[in-house]
């Protein structure tokens, strides 16, 4: 197969501690070699920043809320329109992109991984066609098992060993990568058009969300899986909410990592970082957030953050996107899921005229700039709740220009300066910083910097940005523009991109987690309760609800647990 | 002052089928100053392929002009199966001598159109200023929004000498809508602003309307359950109900409808 | 005989898949658990025997090679081809069909378009508080059909999913639950509601705008009677609503093909988020072919937009009223068609078939039928569920994989698109 040699690349690849060296990266068989022969075809990547490519722990992509997000909305959809090329399919949309300009447009920004953090167990194979469907990049998805009927009641009468078995059966059944928690019991509640606080019971299963995050942990701890859990937590988007968010990492703070990792990492802080008691005094709390994160080796972030414009929001958290609605009056769609979780979606305008929007965008900033160790945090928007992953290049120019925040801010609502942090912060990030919040972090509170993701080290994947911009640089403008449009990214291997334009669209692979769990008794009791649910309760046969090998054509398999 | 005018060539329309031509892009603002053979030249979407515009409308060009506000399009033969004629328009004048196909007009926001025939569904859809006259009847959709979005109409004036088809004015905001004749069902749908006027009658007017002001002097059929009548008023000269609703939409209604 | 269990059957929005199938000598021999129409069409009828191709008046037989190179010449030739049908294939059909439109450059619908794409067009302008169909199951106390007829057109609709099925929270099934239907006649499925209520053709909207003004509190303005139904009938309907634990609505083409269209449902729909003001409540259409959902599905996140769209410029343009099959037809802006796995001659209106008849025709599909008569290519094609499998999406939109339970001679439709899709790439240079 065919040798690259990216040549005088100032190169970015912080978990081989890489920090912009001028040197050469060797590429073989799709992966990054010591050395290649004179017929390496060479890129010269002189003037260039060269990073590994881009994992995004966090982005709505695939499945049935997203298509749901989509069919809502034809009005984002003409936002978005390019047409057919002779390598490219139609595209559309901006907030909710069809699955091929997902693929390109995160190509084009230098991305070649996305974790889709919400996939119902029961429509997995929705987002599995989605996934496959989706062009250039490597993909996986985390199913939702924090509202599921078997989950509250192992949680309830605290028996950790079958909820390890069940997560086990469902994340082999749904081809799934890890444990997805959004609200839970909040959205169980929302059955019956109910919420939940940490401390609350959940409607007729007796079990509070507290309980059931500290068995998930647990049991994930117990599988020994590649990531922890991941928690949307309660109350997201509620004034004064910062309190419930401290307290739910206090309740995994004694929980032993299987693994040389976290053990919950916490998404979306941004949506979780609020102080006050009404929209009246709702202001920015990261400071206390970033504190806590910078005290304790347990919990890593994403920051969700904020960029002003139109955007669709949409999440398991039922009765959080039902408020959302009640807040704007525009049209909203809620999908239950049966026995599992739920889904909320409605557009949503982040405006630099309301006060509250414009604290929300700074608090995204804020826990970027205020949490001293890059390795905690991840970049992200939570596409598209905070803004469309289209928004990065913004976002990061704006976390490495205090000048271009402060003219960004000079527009916006005053009460950023009375009741928001940012405007304190000389903070700027710099390439470095940047590499780790994209690239290393990610992939290493994923797990997936075993398998080489997120590095350029010997044996890694090939995966590589390129950006024609100096390390030297600080206008914002020219690093959005670098970073929107890479001059190369290589995938495996292979250039997918070159100034700024797509040239090749290789299928990506779905990655997926093999996990056994080994005691055969518990195993048992698990499969006889769960064929109780099939049987009475559940709408589809036990038979029919694996998804097949089929909607995986290019899979990455990593073993877990007893199959590791 | 320069005109231009375009006579669709008869072969255009000759087969089984009339896949319609679009003539977006085709506006006052893109042809001033032009000369005949730089128009022949344009290409324009006929079906799944572009063509160049001379190759499908005879064009011709008198006198000439600085500016898209001395600049005449006339149309000439059959533009029934023309689409998006002075779609996105900001200046000048376009006169059709014919009927005209969809979207006449659309998100137009400045100059006049004028149909001397009918006019297809979504004529002046998101219309953001200018003058739309039609002096035969409009289909459905006029000055309608596009699927999914909040807002149609937000400005300019459409002017209907005949009937009207369904969702006159859905979504509108802004501007103001007269027909003369008669409409389908659901004029003013959703309307939060503007105002229309119908001569004629009218089929379940002003559903889930929120704003704006709705006139119908003719018959209405299937007035909706859910207005509040509050006495009557003269509007133009005509006696008529007043109602305020349409408080299927609750507490935010604000819209108000006259009718006999 | 080997029994094949946990069939999903093939027929309607239902994709019920518990069924049993005894298969013997690759042929289907006996079905059980399926509702009489799917147990009919599974065990097979009437197949079409061999590619057709038109010369005269006449369909002469020929090589599958023949007929799709005859298909991909009409379509290549075409300035405006119109791509139709769809729902009773697979997803995996779906991919290479909209590809082929995007290819061809022409417009591309389901048949949505003529039942559920209203509702489609409803949810665009207000959302969709929906849910899957084991939340009803499960939960519902309330169950509402309107304009739906589940008892003759959803066989096993209530025994699975709704009214009948005990649940969770329903224990007691039918006993713990109200059914409520309201249709314009009193249907095999009024019959068995706790309470029908009758109203006239074409006045549902402003029955629905009545229900919604009185949920919202202005039950003074409401007349006395609104489309035939007494004020107090509807006072005392807002109230079970609003006191139910969990009310479902499910509607049919009584709502969506009715005087109102999408505004029927998008005023359904908006009472239905106006009753989240009191307790839970979800609304579902009831779609009828077994993959009309799942070609919307596919449609959306490929294309962005869920049915009728235009790719002419190699990007999609989406407008109902423009570019849906029966639109292109009626205005004759179509110069060819291709027909899959549907049958519009017999359910346009016959200015849309005349239309069809004029213009070159291909059709692929199983069955002989009045679409085929007129065609000028008809490519036969193996039946998904039967002999081939492949996804699809129930109405709820749960995806489940079709089975495949005997061998065939005939080629899916997905091999068939893909032949066709080869040819005319190799007409239009592009391989
Ligand atoms: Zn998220």
């Amino acid at each position: 197969m065919a040798e690259l040699l990216i040549k005088n690349g100032i190169v970015f690849d912080p978990i081989n501690g890489v920090k912009g060296e001028k040197m050469d990266i060797c590429i073989k068989d799709g992966k990054v070699v010591e050395s290649v022969s004179s017929e390496a075809r060479v890129i010269d990547a002189s003037g260039c920043i060269v990073m590994p490519g881009g994992v995004d722990a966090h982005t709505h992509v695939a499945g049935g809320k997203v298509n749901a997000g989509r069919l809502l909305r034809p009005e984002d959809g003409r936002k978005g329109l390019e047409p057919r090329t002779g390598v490219c399919r139609a595209c559309s949309g901006y907030s909710v992109p069809n699955t091929f300009a997902t693929g390109y447009r995160y190509a084009k920004m230098g991305y070649t991984f996305l974790m889709e953090p919400a996939m119902p167990p029961l429509k997995a194979r929705h987002m599995h066609e989605e996934l496959m469907d989706t062009p250039i990049v490597d993909k996986a998805g985390m199913p939702l098992l924090d509202n599921n009927w078997m989950t509250l009641q192992y949680a309830k009468s605290g028996d950790v060993e079958k909820l390890a078995a069940y997560i086990a059966w469902m994340i082999n059944a749904t081809k799934g990568y890890g444990v997805k928690i959004v609200n839970p019991g909040g959205t169980e509640a929302w059955g019956w058009r109910k919420n939940c606080g940490l401390e609350d019971p959940v409607p007729y299963f007796d079990v509070t969300p507290a309980e059931i995050i500290k068995a998930l942990a647990e049991a994930n701890e117990r599988l020994s899986l590649p990531h922890s859990i991941h928690l949307h937590a309660n109350r997201l988007g509620q004034p004064g909410n910062y309190e419930t968010t401290l307290k739910t990492y206090d309740l995994v703070k004694g929980t032993k990592p299987s693994r040389k990792r976290q053990v919950m990492h916490a998404t979306h802080v941004q949506f979780h970082s609020y102080g006050g008691t009404n929209w009246g005094n709702f202001e920015s709390k990261a400071d206390e957030i970033a504190k806590y994160v910078d005290q304790h080796e347990h919990v890593t972030i994403d920051l969700g953050a904020v960029m002003l414009g139109d955007t669709t929001t949409m999440t398991a958290d039922g009765p959080m996107e039902y408020n959302l609605y009640l807040l704007t009056g525009r049209k909203w769609t809620n999908c239950d899921v049966e026995l599992e979780t739920g889904s909320g979606i409605t557009p949503f305008l982040y405006s630099g005229k309301v006060a509250v929007n414009t604290i929300q965008w700074a608090i995204g900033m804020e826990l970027a700039l205020l949490v001293k160790d890059p390795w905690k945090v991840v970049l992200t928007t939570d596409h598209p709740n905070g803004g469309p992953f289209i928004t990065y290049p913004i976002l990061i120019s704006l976390l490495m220009s205090r000048k271009r925040r402060e003219e960004v801010m000079k527009e916006v609502h005053s009460v950023i300066n009375e009741r928001a942090l940012l405007p304190t912060i000389e903070r700027e990030l710099d390439w470095y910083e940047v590499a780790v919040m994209t690239r290393g972090t990610p992939a290493k509170i994923l797990g997936l910097h075993e398998h080489g993701k997120g590095h350029l080290g010997v044996g890694a994947d090939a995966d590589v940005a390129i950006y024609e911009i100096s390390p030297e640089e600080t206008d914002a403008g020219k690093i959005q523009k670098a970073l929107l449009n890479a001059k190369y990214t290589i995938k495996g291997g292979e250039v997918v991109v070159k100034d700024g334009e797509v040239v090749a669209v290789p299928e990506g692979r779905t990655f997926y987690v093999d996990v056994r769990y080994e005691d055969e008794a518990v195993w048992k009791e698990m499969l006889s309760d769960l064929e109780k649910m099939f049987k009475e309760y559940y709408t589809v046969s036990l038979a029919n609800y694996p998804v097949q090998d089929d909607y995986v054509p290019k899979p990455y398999v990593i073993k877990a647990g007893a199959a590791e | 002052m320069q005109t231009i005018t375009l006579g669709i060539k008869e072969k255009v329309f000759e087969g089984v089928a009339r896949v319609p031509v679009e003539l977006d892009g085709v506006t006052p603002d893109a042809l001033c100053g032009k000369s005949a053979d730089e128009i022949k030249e344009l290409k324009v979407w006929w079906g799944n392929r572009q063509e160049k515009l001379g190759d499908l409308f005879d064009v011709g060009v008198e006198g000439s002009a600085e500016k898209p506000d001395d600049v005449k399009i006339v149309c000439k033969g059959d533009f029934a199966s023309v689409k998006r004629v002075g779609e996105g328009m900001k200046a000048g004048e376009i006169i059709v001598e014919s009927d005209v196909g969809m979207h006449c007009g659309a998100m137009m926001s400045g100059g006049r159109i004028l149909v001397k025939g009918n006019a297809g569904c979504w004529a002046g859809r998101e219309m953001r200023g200018g003058e739309l006259i039609i002096e035969g009847d409009a289909d459905d959709y006029l000055g309608a929004a596009y699927r999914g979005e909040m807002t149609g109409m937000t400005g300019g004036r459409i002017v209907v000498k005949g009937s009207a088809g369904d969702y006159v004015g859905y979504l509108c905001s802004g501007g103001e809508i007269v027909i003369e004749g008669a409409v389908g069902i659901l004029a003013g749908l959703g309307m939060k602003g503007g105002r229309i006027v119908i001569g004629g009658d009218a089929e379940a007017p002003g559903g889930e309307m929120t704003g704006g002001t709705l006139v119908v002097k003719g018959k209405v059929v299937d007035m909706l359950p859910s207005f509040r009548f509050e006495g009557e008023e003269e509007v133009e000269g005509v006696k008529l109900k007043k109602y305020a609703g349409d408080l299927a939409m609750g507490k935010k209604a604000k819209g108000v409808l006259y009718a006999p | 005989m080997p029994t094949v269990t946990d069939v999903v059957c093939p027929l309607c929005g239902c994709l019920c898949d518990d069924i049993r199938v005894e298969v013997e000598g690759n042929a289907v021999k006996k079905v059980r658990g399926a509702c009489a129409v799917g147990r009919a069409k599974i065990l097979g009828h009437g197949r079409l025997k061999s590619p057709l191709l038109r010369e005269g008046d006449e369909l002469k037989e020929c090589s599958y090679e023949e007929a799709i190179k005859r298909a991909a010449e009409i379509l290549a030739a075409a300035r405006r081809p119109l791509l139709y049908g769809w729902s009773c294939t697979v997803c995996e059909t779906h991919k290479v069909g909209i590809l082929l439109a995007e290819v061809l450059g022409g417009v591309i619908d389901n048949t949505a378009s003529v039942c559920h794409g209203p509702t489609v067009q409803a949810v665009q302008g207000v959302g969709l508080p929906t849910c899957t169909l084991g939340e009803v199951k499960n939960r519902a106390d309330l169950v509402i059909f309107w304009g739906a007829n589940p008892v003759e057109a959803h066989g096993n609709h209530m025994r699975r999913y709704s009214y009948l099925t005990k649940g969770w929270f329903r224990p007691e099934g039918k006993k713990d639950r109200k059914l409520v239907v309201v249709d314009v006649r009193e249907s095999r499925t009024a019959r068995m509601a706790d309470i029908f209520i009758r109203v006239e053709p074409n006045k549902d909207y402003l029955v629905l705008a009545a229900l919604r003004a009185i949920v919202n509190g202005f039950a003074d303005v409401v007349p006395e009677s609104v489309g035939g139904v007494p004020k107090e009938r509807l006072v005392e309907l807002a109230e079970m609503m609003k006191t139910a634990q969990f009310g479902i609505i499910f509607f049919g083409m009584g709502l969506t093909q009715s005087r109102y269209k999408h505004n029927n449902i998008e005023q359904a729909i908006s009472l239905v988020r106006d009753l989240y003001a009191f307790t839970k409540f979800a609304i579902m259409p009831m779609r009828g072919h077994y993959n009309v959902t799942g070609f919307n599905q596919v449609c959306t996140w490929q294309t962005g937009f869920p049915f009728a769209v235009d790719l002419a410029r190699g990007y999609a343009w989406y407008n109902p009223g423009e570019t849906a099959a029966n639109d292109v037809l009626s205005r004759k802006e179509c110069d060819a068609a291709l027909i899959v796995a549907s049958d519009p001659a017999a359910h346009f209106p016959a200015e849309c078939v005349k239309h069809l008849a004029k213009i070159p025709l291909v059709v692929i599909d199983p069955y002989p039928s009045p679409t085929t008569e007129i065609a000028d290519v008809v490519i036969p094609s193996a039946v998904c569920g039967v002999e081939a499998e492949g996804t699809a999406y129930r109405m709820d939109k749960v995806p489940l994989r079709l089975r495949k339970l005997v061998e065939t001679e005939f080629l899916t439709d997905e091999e068939i698109l893909e032949r066709l899709l080869d040819e005319v790439l190799k007409i239009k240079g592009l391989q």
